[in-house]
Order: structure tokens, then sequence, then C-alpha cells
């Protein structure tokens, strides 16, 4: 079915200025067109509400840390197991906090959602997500690469030689067919390595002649823009998850100061408070400085109440999180850049510090002046798993629902909290259009994703309008990958292989040889073999 | 013609060893530098057949994949599938393709003594690292019951302890060594610190040595017990402190609990300082089967898809199950010579499908056999290193047919409707 009219859908494209208008949608070729001729087949969408498929910015779902993770949670997936669909190439497998790769493809379609961006995927381990990436069907992925902790980069700036920054971080993202540039925590992974256990903030130093991670992050920050990557940095900022980080967390916002970064789950990120002495929401601080400045944008990483499983190359903060949750531990320090740290988690609603981490998520969401720079995330499988994306619309969607849900967890953990001020704001199916797709696409670049207009990929999704948005958004009526029915009433009906996502910016060459003198020198990998994905 | 191929990845051992030379002429390998003999063996084995039999007698390729399409089909529900130690990551893939649409149970080159290592780690998570970071930072190396010059012989020289690091300038001048003897299994002589374990003791040692290391002052210790935790105590002084056991089947037998008391052990050391656990693992690609079957369906070994979706039944191998007559049908991927003497007298008696190296050599009858190159050599793709970490491999001598391919040729026989041998 290469060209397909859908017929009288109320359409959402905020791209186009288009909110719920009634109108058709016609698709050829995998694309969608300004018109198609009247005998071309129909589907009638009359009633329904006709969105481009879901983006989701950030997520864990195909990388050697993600694989670490499944293989530490046998428990979860025996609770779990989804049967293949009921189509030739259909495969089998499973859930939990990790789902296994074709179950991930086949439960975000199942969502309306046909873009996923794994957001931490190590050099060394680039071959891995490319392969997991294979396997993970329907989604178009990509993959954000590790910077900041890595040891060519940081002695380079130790040295003051900044000169190979822009093209060093040009070939590694060419070289691993990575999308954008990740920052995990600048510096403080490399200093959990050398034994410091506590969480550096900006200006602590993480390394010798006064490196910062404010110095390492703006070195970064200065190549994404040098570079005119589609996505800027995209930044795990110092002290995630500690009481009174919000104060690391504005210091690191005003550091940027006009370069372009993408704050990721910044609920992580917006605690008062001292440990031991209670924990407070500055959310409202934090996004007053946002919404203040263009040049920002951020995902939530908006906590779940249920299970979830910590899961990140923040090394020494998973390490803190172990000792005070004294669950599993799995910690692997990876050669010369980064490690990764993991733990199976659950939030509950009647504990403090979880109760604090959703209601501070809500008020990002509510506080926010600019829908186009605030993406929907749970940082999936950490505040939550990405199957919670309809609950959540629902929170945003219904007052009188969110207000039932803030009943059921104790005020008194809530201090500092605008959500007790009784914030009333219902966010409008448009505005769910733009922080689930449409947002998200064009802060990642994507010109042919987040809109319905001609060119764009026939990536669609169309729901049931219903009074419960969870249910509306748990159960599309119809999913188009590329023009390709996949799902048909909330059930899969087709698989369709997805494309990766990545850029290939020009470096000068005469890195390389820099880098391949200190890759020789301490890597135990082949130059030749290193992030090799060919 | 001569042709030198460089940064070629070694199977011989976990190590995988990706510094290898090969030079080739005429469609034989000539000169392999580098390598340790173990890799020489490796790359030494390389010539193989490239022939196909239906029940025993000569056919082509695509008559010979219908046929084990066919008879495979036949058992589905109650059939084998075997991954050989020497798969690319590719090929195991496709492999997986099969084994789900058949509803396959799964066994691979996972030995006991390492799944129980898997087991291990699944219970309690582990403190690891990537060798190269086990190269350049750790400045105290514990060989626990093993000398890796015997079985991974190049692991001293490439990661730990010879090569000078970031942050271990010296290379072995900068680090301490120390030999753990577990009975029969003996650590380095040339360590710096020696000690000597009794098997019995091994697990009451490594508590005792968490113990001091999480405080909780054990005095008056008689040996062994003393020297363990004097050992702790110069682990918990190290800037960053390794231990290197081997994962796979030893001498003798071990306590079942060896791999988790190492495994906590080393989790405790990272409260006074850094510390990582290494797992040596055998040749071949079996971390990569692991890989992704952990990835296609949630858990690293002995999957059964036998229910129609992925169900974990590590106490329930496959190969064992295989003996006592469970299975109708057997498709073997990869290298088959490592079968035990009952494994091949099952395999038999069911009808067996062979994809692999030599496959239509096997000296007991089959079905259907394929002859393919061996991943590394005349095939390329992906392995893993014991440490998880991807190489890229490059097929050094030419081979008509690649596992990969032939086994997704067979994933499409199997998935489609109209194919005729359904029937």
């Amino acid at each position: 079915m290469s060209r397909l009219r859908l017929a009288g859908g109320r359409v959402y494209d905020p791209a186009h200025g288009i909110d719920g208008a009634v109108r058709d949608i016609c698709l050829d070729d995998g694309r969608i067109v300004a018109d198609l001729p009247p005998d071309a087949p129909t589907l009638d969408v009359t009633g329904l509400v006709v969105m481009p498929g879901g983006i989701d910015i950030h997520a864990h779902i195909a990388s050697g840390s993600t694989n670490l993770a499944r293989r530490l949670l046998p428990e979860e997936h025996a609770a779990d197991p989804e049967a293949a669909p009921p189509f030739a190439a259909g495969r089998s497998g499973t859930g939990g906090t990790t789902p296994s790769t074709f179950t991930t493809g086949y439960r975000y379609a199942r969502m309306g959602y046909t873009t996923v961006f794994d957001a931490a995927v190590a050099p060394l381990m680039a071959r891995h997500s490319h392969a997991e990436m294979q396997d993970t069907p329907i989604l178009d992925t990509g993959f954000y690469v590790l910077m900041g902790n890595d040891d060519y980069l940081l002695a380079e700036l130790a040295a003051g030689r900044t000169r190979w920054v822009k093209d060093y971080a040009a070939w590694l993202l060419a070289r691993t067919g990575g999308y954008a540039i990740k920052i995990v925590d600048a510096g403080g992974v490399e200093q959990w390595k050398a034994g410091v256990k506590e969480l550096i903030d900006l200006d602590d130093p993480c390394g010798p002649n006064g490196l910062t991670p404010r110095k390492v992050m703006l070195a970064l920050a200065e190549a994404a823009d040098a570079l005119a990557l589609p996505h800027p940095i995209h930044l795990h900022c110092n002290r995630i998850g500690q009481p009174g980080n919000s104060a690391t967390t504005l210091r690191t916002l005003e550091a940027l100061d006009g370069h372009r970064a993408h704050v990721t789950h910044l609920q992580f990120h917006c605690y008062g408070g001292e440990r031991g002495k209670g924990w407070r929401s500055e959310a409202r601080a934090i996004i007053d400085h946002i919404n203040a400045h263009p040049s920002l944008s951020f995902d939530v990483g908006q906590v779940v109440f249920g299970p979830a499983t910590t899961l990140s190359g923040d090394c020494p903060a998973q390490y803190l999180l172990h000792r005070a949750a004294d669950r599993k531990w799995l910690n692997v320090d990876l050669e010369l850049e980064g490690g990764c740290g993991i733990i199976p988690y659950a939030y509950k609603q009647s504990a403090a510090v979880a109760a604090l981490q959703w209601a501070i998520g809500l008020e990002l969401f509510l506080l926010a002046a600019d829908p186009w720079r605030i993406v929907l995330t749970t940082d999936h499988p950490n505040g939550g798993l990405f199957q919670a994306y309809p609950h959540i619309i629902r929170l945003l969607t219904d007052r009188a629902f969110r207000a039932e849900a803030l009943k059921a967890v104790n005020p008194k953990w809530l201090q500092g909290s605008a959500l007790l001020d009784g914030l009333d704001r219902e966010y409008t199916l448009g505005e769910i259009c733009i922080i689930t797709r449409a947002g998200p696409a064009r802060l990642l670049g994507l010109a042919g994703k987040g809109h319905l207009g001609p060119g764009a990929d026939a990536d669609i999704t169309v729901y049931r309008p219903q009074d419960d948005a969870a249910a509306m958004f748990a159960a599309p009526v119809h999913v188009l990958k590329g023009g390709v029915p996949v799902v048909r009433d909330g059930a899969l009906v087709a698989s369709v292989a997805g494309r990766r996502l990545s850029v290939a910016p020009a470096y000068d060459e005469a890195v390389v040889a820099e880098v391949r003198r200190f890759h020789e020198r301490f890597g135990s990998v082949s130059f030749e073999n290193f992030a090799s994905v060919a | 013609m001569t042709t030198t191929h460089q940064a070629v990845t070694c199977l011989g051992c976990g190590c995988a060893c990706d510094d290898i030379a090969v030079t080739t002429a005429d469609g034989a390998i000539t000169r392999i530098d580098r390598a340790c003999a173990l890799g020489r063996a490796w790359f030494e084995g390389a010539s193989v057949p490239a022939a196909c039999t239906v029940a025993g007698v000569a056919a082509g390729p695509e008559p010979a994949l219908q046929a084990a399409a066919r008879a495979l089909l036949a058992a589905e529900g109650d059939l084998l599938v075997v991954l050989g130690p020497d798969l690319s990551t590719e090929a195991v893939r496709w492999a997986l393709h099969a084994a789900d649409r058949l509803r396959a149970t799964v066994d691979t080159a996972t030995s006991s003594a390492a799944g129980e290592g898997i087991l291990a780690a699944q219970r309690r998570g582990r403190a690891g690292a990537t060798l190269g970071e086990i190269r350049n930072r750790g400045d105290v190396v514990v060989f626990w019951g093993v000398d890796p010059a015997q079985r991974y012989p190049r692991y001293g020289e490439r990661y730990a302890p010879g090569p000078p690091g970031v942050h271990v300038p010296e290379g072995r001048a900068s680090r301490t060594v120390v030999s753990v003897t577990v009975g029969d299994d003996a650590g380095p002589e040339d360590a710096d610190v020696h000690l000597g374990v009794a098997p019995a003791d091994e697990v009451d040692v490594l508590a005792a040595m968490r113990a001091v290391v999480q405080g909780r002052a054990v005095d008056d210790l008689a040996e062994p017990l003393a020297g363990a935790a004097a050992l702790a105590q110069r682990l918990m002084k190290a800037s960053y402190a390794v231990l290197v056991h081997d994962g796979e089947p030893q001498a003798a037998a071990r306590s079942p609990r060896r791999t988790e008391a190492l495994i906590t052990l080393v989790q405790a050391l990272n409260t006074p300082t850094r510390a990582a656990l290494s797992t040596l693992r055998a040749g071949g690609n079996a971390n990569g089967a692991e890989a992704a079957l952990t990835w296609q369906t949630g858990y690293p070994f002995a999957v059964d898809f036998a229910d129609g979706h992925p169900r974990y039944a590590p106490g329930a191998r496959g190969l064992d199950a295989l003996a006592a007559g469970r299975f109708r049908a057997a498709l073997v991927c990869g290298e088959w010579r490592g079968l035990a003497e009952p494994a091949r007298a099952a395999l038999a008696a069911i009808p067996t499908v062979l994809v692999g190296p030599a496959a239509s050599t096997a000296p007991f009858p089959v079905a259907v056999a394929i002859d393919t190159g061996r991943a590394g050599i005349h095939e390329g793709g992906t392995a893993y290193r014991l440490d998880d970490v991807p190489l890229p491999l490059r097929p050094v001598l030419p081979h008509p047919r690649a596992a990969d391919g032939v086994l997704a040729s067979l994933a499409c026989h199997l998935a489609d409707p109209a194919f005729a041998g359904r029937s």
C-alpha cells in the first residue's frame, strides 16, 4: 500500500499551525504528499485524531549497558513474556523494565511511537548498539555518543590544547554512526574511576591544571555549535539525584551563556535541601531560568510510581544509590571513556524522595512556558518505563485526575513544590502533540519528522478521542511507519525495519593521527577496530 | 598473490587479541604474526571443505536448505538448536530467528562453570571493567587460582600486569602482582606475593576477606584466614584492585558459591577503594552468543522457546535433555567437534541439520550438512571479547558460504508460508 489517503481525521500538526482541523493526509511511497488522485486508496479516519508518530528523545533501549541490565534481571523477564505477533517475521521476547529488542520495538509502536534515540553509547560499544538497533523493529533509531569523561579529551583540555575538540567530536560521531554529543556528569566518572566517591560539582577539579566539569562542558558545547550539529550537546548535569543539586544545575545553565544545550532528565537535577536534613523542590527556580533562555531545551525524566531500573553512565551516582538502596548493583568501568552502573529500583508512592521526584516532574511540565522546548520522557527505564507515557499524558491533560493522584501523596514530602499551590494547567491535545513529537523533532533537527507536511516521513498515529487520555494514547487505532500500517486497534499487524539516524560532520583528518597516537599507547583494541561499526 | 591482513581478531581464547597480522597466499595462511600458541592453532585449523549433503549424498545448497527446513519444521516445538563456540554474532542472530520460529530449545557453548558465574552475577550484580581499564589502572592485580599463561597466554602481555597504562606508567614495575593458588590451580610463579588456599577453605577465605573490607573486625585469625585478612588489607590500600579468576571449568570442580564470593568481595572493595573482577572466558564467541541471546530474549544462555516465548531454563540445558531423548530433530550451528560422544550418538538418532565448518565431515549420520567457513577466518561479522567488548572479524581466506548467510536463508525458508515443504 504505497499510496493512501487518510480521510476526514482531526489533524494535529503544530509545526504547520494545524490544531485539530479536519483534513485529509495523503501518503505516497513512504512520505506525505500534498494530494493524491481521487482513485487512490482511502482510509476513513473520520472523528479520529491524527498526529505524527511519537518521538522519544531520550531512552535506554539499545546499548551495551542496556544489555547488561537485561542480563541482570531474568526475574523480570520471566514475569513478562511476550509471544511473537502473528506475522511471518514476528519475534517473541520478554519485557520487564528492560525489554528485549523486538519487544521494545513492538511496544513502542503499539503506543504510536516510531522514532527513539538511545541516550548513551560509549564509542567502544557503538558496534553493539548498531546490532541491537538492527534487531529493534519498526523504530527509526539513533544514539548519542558519550564524551566528557574520555581520557583523550580530558588530557587535551588539561594541556590547554582545545583546537582538536571540534574535530575529535566530529570524528567520533562519524566513526560510531552517532547522532549527537552526550555528556554525563562531565569529568565525574573519570573521578569515580580514580577513587572519588562523591559527585563533583561544576567547578571542582576533574584533572590537572585546573580542569573542571565547566571547562569540559563548554568545550563540547562550543564544538557542537561550531559543527552546527542538528542536536546540541545532550547534557546530563553534574550531581544528579543529590539534595541541593539545583544550585549546580543553575550554575550549569548560566555557564552555557548562549550556547545551545538540551538538558536531559531535568527532574533529577531540581532538588533543594541537604542530605539527612530533608529535600525540597527547586523546580520553579530552574524552570524560570529555562523559560527565559530560548537556547535551552530539556526533557523531564518524569518519575512514575512502580518498578524501574536505574541504568546510567553516571557510575558514581549509581554507586551512591547502591549504598542507599541495598539492591544488587552492577558497575563496569569502560576503558578510556566512562562506564556504566545499574541498579533495579522501585519508586514508592509512600517514600518521601520518590513522592517529591514525582511532583517535581509534574511541576516542570506545568510551569514550562514554551512547549517546543520541553519533551516528555521518563529517562526509560530510570524514572519509569516508556509504557507509562499515556498515563503521564493524562496527568497533564486532566486536572481532576491529577488532583486525585496528588491526594494519594503525603503533602509534607512536597516541600517547595508548586503542585501544592494548585497548578491547574491542562495540556491541550496540540500541546501534547508538541511535547511528544513536533517538539523533539525540531530539537533533534529532524526535518522529515514530527510534522505532516509534504515530504515528511509517513510516520503517523491515529487515536480515538476519549475522555481518558491514558486509554486514548495507550492504544492507537492506526500506526503507520513509512506509510506501512503496522498497528491496527492496538495490535501489531506488520513489521518493518527501522532506519538509523546519524550524522557525519566534516573534520580535519589530522585529528585522526592524534587520536591514534593516544589510542595505540593506552587502548586495548587495535585502532582500526576501535569503535568500528562497518 | 601474497596479502597481509592487519588487525585481525583471534578467537583462540577469550582475550580476542585483535592485533594479529595474517599473511595469505594462494588461498592458504602462510604466516601469523603476534599470535600465541593457542592463536596459531586457531588460525592453522583454517582449512575447511565446501560441500553440502542431504542424507549423506552430495547436494546443491538450495536443495540442502529446503531439506533442512523440512526436517526442522516437522519437529516444531520439539527441537534443539545448538550454537557452537565460533559463530559470528550475526550468525547467532539468524540462528535465534530460526529457533524462535521453530519453538526450539537453544543451547550454547557457555560452559557449566561459566553458566554458574552468570547466575551468580544475576543474583548479586558485579563490579567489573573492560580489559583496557584494567591495563590503565590496576595497581594491585590478584590472580585467583589461575595463571593466565596457561589458557589465556597474552592476557599478561596485553592487559595486566605487563603493559604500561595511563595510571601505571611503568607497567609491571608499577603493579603488585598477587598469586593465589587454590589446590591444583596455581597462580603465576613470578608474582610479588603468594598465598595458598585449600579448595575446601576457598569460600570461607573470600568471606573473611570481605568481612575485613567491610570493617567487621576479625581478630586473632589462624591460617589460612590470617593470610587472607592481610591480603584484604593490601587490596584496600590499592588505588585500583583487580581480581582475575577463571570463569571456565578448571582442574577440579569448585564450590558453586565461589564466584558469588568473588563478586561480593570485589563489590565490597569499592567502598574503601576501587576494584574490578575480571572473569576469563574460553575462545570462540560464546560471549557474543550470550550478548545476542540477551538482547533478543532477555536471557544469556539456556533459552527455551517451546512455550512460544523465551523461557530461562539454566537448570535444564538442551544438550543434557538431548541425551535423554527430549528432541525430534536438531539444528547444530557452527563448530560441532566439541560435542561429546553421548550428544553425537543422540544427534545421530534424530534428523540433525549441521551448518558450520566441515559439517560434511561429521563422523555421525546427519540429515543435512552445509559446510560454511569459520568466523574470523573465512567470515566477517562480530565477536565479543571476554569483557563483552565487540570486535570486528576480518576474513582472511575465501569460502563460498558464510554461516550467517546460510542461517538467514534458512530463517527465510522457515518463515515463508508459501514454502512448499511446510505441508
